[in-house]
């Protein structure tokens, strides 16, 4: 097997990177969003508190290893890739939420205040003035939850799953060689992280003159 | 028409509003003035109902518009942007009505060049003539100013007297905080001097002598 045949056996694994990536993100950024706004307006504010703190204290390859394997004792059968982005999705969802918290309460008061003497009404003082702002200040923590979080995805290795990660062990353990499919391994990991960066920087230069 | 009765407001268990009692009839530009943490700020707040007052009560009649000390432009959207969203939103006038209504204003308030522009590549004078715009394109009945001349030189705060002078017809009423007590005399027809968050002097402006002068002798007055 040449470094060609290596690295498209490896880069099949993509296909299942990505799956847990994008998925993961979607519950993340949507839990984490419901969070947020929740915590915001007051409702269920101590067992998001609770929830957030127990998900950023515990190790994700336990959570994984919870819903993967005691999914099925509690009646929730899920395959490898399915466990994987409901670990991701729920471990990610609590740093979202942490960030938009954040985001949240840097935003002066005085912009609040001012849609309030404006008269506009909450929903579009939301989503035309306060959330664009909020998401001006988050983008470079969200861009990096969202880097964090594809290699995070090689966790799913532990569970089976065949993804970069472990298309690469797999070649290794083949041949007893792991320089090169490791290398190759990490360049995709680094290509898909600069391809981000690149798409986080071209938007947020879009974003510019949205003032700090 | 503005009616404030009795107000008092505390914030962490220290008076910042005792006893607030002034009214003004239609077409009156009263001036707060007062040192830093008079309580200025907070009287406006509580007029405006950013702030609930503790005691007291505040009537006023129609709209109220309010510029903030920091002017509070939305800085994702173009001066333009800023000045047109709400009225927009609201729907109250038709669309080409609007139009007319704001190209009159921007003239009027020399920024029709500003419009594509955004806030942080504006100047704090032209700021403040877009949350000027952005207030009077709703037409209030009254407005509320904190501290509109805060950090501007000396020309532009001659400016913003003559703007506010300019405006005088589009609004019936004015309540303006400053510090500024040369500013406040020449552009409010009363003075209301605040000090501890008590009234200590009121004068109307024309019929007091050297009213700056006047000012400055009680403006240290303990309550």
């Amino acid at each position: 097997m040449d470094v060609l045949d290596t690295a498209l056996f490896i880069g099949h694994g993509l296909t299942t990177t990505l799956q847990l990536l994008v998925g993961g993100l979607v519950i993340g950024l949507s839990l984490g969003i419901l969070f947020s706004v929740c915590r915001h307006r007051g409702i269920c504010r101590m067992p998001i508190r609770c929830y957030v703190s127990i998900i950023r204290g515990t190790p994700l390859l336990l959570q994984l290893s919870l819903i993967y394997f005691l999914g099925p004792s509690l009646g929730i059968h899920l395959d490898v890739v399915g466990a994987g982005i409901l670990a991701f999705g729920l471990n990610s969802s609590a740093y979202v939420a942490e960030i938009l918290r954040a985001g949240m309460e840097s935003l002066p008061i005085g912009q609040f205040e001012a849609a309030k003497t404006l008269k506009i009404p909450p929903f579009y003082a939301w989503r035309d003035i306060l959330l664009p702002q909020v998401v001006r200040r988050i983008f470079p923590a969200i861009t990096g939850e969202v880097i964090a979080l594809l290699k995070e995805t090689a966790l799913i290795a532990t569970i089976g799953g065949a993804d970069v990660m472990r298309r690469s062990q797999m070649i290794a353990a083949e041949k007893f060689t792991y320089f090169l499919p490791l290398c190759i391994a990490g360049l995709y990991y680094y290509g898909l992280v600069r391809l981000i960066e690149c798409g986080a920087r071209r938007w947020e230069k879009r974003m510019a003159h949205v003032a700090h | 028409m503005l009616r404030i009765n009795n107000v008092s407001k505390m914030f962490h268990g220290r008076h910042v509003l005792r006893n607030i009692t002034v009214s003004i009839e239609r077409g009156c530009i009263l001036g707060l003035a007062g040192p830093s943490g008079s309580g200025k700020s907070t009287l406006l707040r509580c007029i405006q109902g950013l702030d609930i007052p503790d005691a007291g009560t505040v009537q006023c009649a129609g709209r109220v518009g309010f510029m903030f000390q920091d002017f509070q432009l939305f800085p994702h959207m173009t001066a333009g942007k800023n000045i047109s969203y709400a009225p927009q939103l609201h729907g109250t006038l038709p669309k080409d009505v609007l139009a007319a209504c704001m190209a009159d204003l921007l003239k009027k308030l020399g920024i029709a060049d500003l419009v594509d522009r955004y806030p942080d590549s504006l100047s704090g004078g032209q700021k403040q003539r877009v949350a000027l715009a952005r207030s009077l394109i709703l037409e209030p009945d009254m407005l509320l100013c904190d501290e509109p001349t805060s950090g501007l030189d000396v020309a532009t705060t001659n400016d913003v007297a003559e703007l506010l002078h300019s405006v005088r017809p589009k609004i019936a009423t004015m309540v303006i905080a400053s510090h500024d007590l040369d500013f406040l005399v020449q552009a409010t027809d009363r003075i209301v001097l605040l000090r501890e968050g008590a009234i200590t002097t009121d004068i109307v402006v024309r019929e007091t002598e050297n009213p700056v002068k006047y000012l400055h002798s009680h403006y240290c007055t303990k309550t």
